[in-house]
């Protein structure tokens, strides 16, 4: 076997397989997020406050369906993409620790909304540069899946997602008492 | 008392409320700004976090209650290339100083206690860089409603010291 002709070709297939491996993941990024029962707060450009619809990201867009109109705003012109669980990394610490043991859930304050749904933000330029704040609201456990597909679709964000927990929290280790 | 002291009496207060009232309309007439456009900026908390659909309700209920009011003929946003070529362009500009937490449950509950506020430190910055006027204006939530409400409470507050003043 002619061992030049050998090495390219093996190197040209390795190649293809790795081109292969890397397209894949994109491919199924482009099947995109779908959420019925969106709420538009306020903020999308042509949409009135409190509009119900469905949220879709895909093909490099977010879309907000509701009746027979459509609002798209292109992934790429959102310089952030934040949720309420994001929010409340970001402040947590002193804060989020004094709200923990305020009464009667006075920590609510630090979210506009109940805490029985998502909430996404979206800070947003349009074609003339304004920036434009939007404010969904969506069934609990749906946002991070819509920031994630924002994200891929080459949204911006200020806080990254979190990595997923792959089990249980580690428990904090309790210091042993000092035996009197 | 005599008649004459009295009236001499009364002459002295009406001439002082004159004089006090003429004063403040001066004062009134002295802080009125003249600009055809503003530019609105998303408030900043320095010292106290708000979450981000905080700053954003907020931010938009100022352009829509500013809009709303006529007092000028352009309102921009944050970044639009258009308020470049304003010649008398105001920036407002926020610094959140304050809160007060609340609870919409206990509002819910009691419709006395609860109350919900926001206090934000707001300056109309000239295109120089000059302060032209600055306030503190609180949004608040006291009986029915979500957090939401205090930030449509400091948009109105707002849009009402814009009225006042230009």
């Amino acid at each position: 076997m002619n061992m030049r002709r050998a090495v390219p070709t093996l190197f040209v297939a390795v190649a293809a397989l790795l081109g292969a491996m890397l397209l894949c993941p994109s491919s199924f990024a482009q099947e995109g997020v779908t959420v019925p029962e969106t709420k538009q707060v306020l903020g999308l450009e042509g949409v009135k406050p409190n509009k119900t619809g469905i949220l879709v990201v895909e093909k490099g867009t977010l879309g907000f369906k509701f009746g027979k109109k459509k609002v798209d705003v292109p992934a790429n012109s959102i310089e952030d993409v934040i949720t309420d669980k994001d929010s409340q990394r970001a402040i947590g610490g002193f804060v989020g620790t004094l709200t923990m043991f305020a009464p009667y859930g006075s920590g609510r304050f630090l979210s506009l909304f109940r805490t029985k749904i998502d909430t996404l933000t979206i800070r947003y330029h349009d074609s003339s540069g304004g920036l434009h704040g939007a404010i969904f609201s969506m069934p609990i456990g749906k946002a991070e899946d819509v920031k994630k597909e924002l994200l891929a679709e080459g949204a911006k964000t200020t806080i990254p997602i979190e990595p997923a927990a792959t089990g249980p929290a580690p428990a904090t280790p309790k210091k042993e008492e000092p035996k009197q | 008392m005599k008649r004459s002291h009295w009236f001499a009496l009364a002459f002295v207060v009406a001439a002082l409320l004159w004089t006090g009232s003429a004063n403040s309309a001066e004062e009134k007439k002295a802080v009125k700004l003249s600009s055809s456009s503003i530019q609105v900026f998303p408030v900043s908390s320095d010292e106290v976090k708000i979450p981000a659909e905080f700053q954003m309700a907020l931010y938009e209920h100022v352009i829509q209650e500013l809009q709303k009011s006529g007092k000028f003929q352009h309102v921009y946003r944050e970044g639009d290339r258009a308020a470049a070529d304003a010649a008398d362009l105001i920036a407002l500009r926020g610094n959140v100083t304050g809160f007060k937490k609340g609870s919409e449950g206990m509002r819910q509950v009691t419709t006395v206690a609860g109350t919900t506020s926001v206090t934000i430190h707001c300056q109309f910055i000239d295109k120089s860089g000059k302060v032209q006027l600055e306030r503190d204006i609180t949004g608040k939530v006291h009986f029915f409603g979500g957090n939401l409400r205090a930030t449509y409470d400091f948009a109105k507050k707002v849009a009402k010291v814009v009225e006042e003043s230009f």
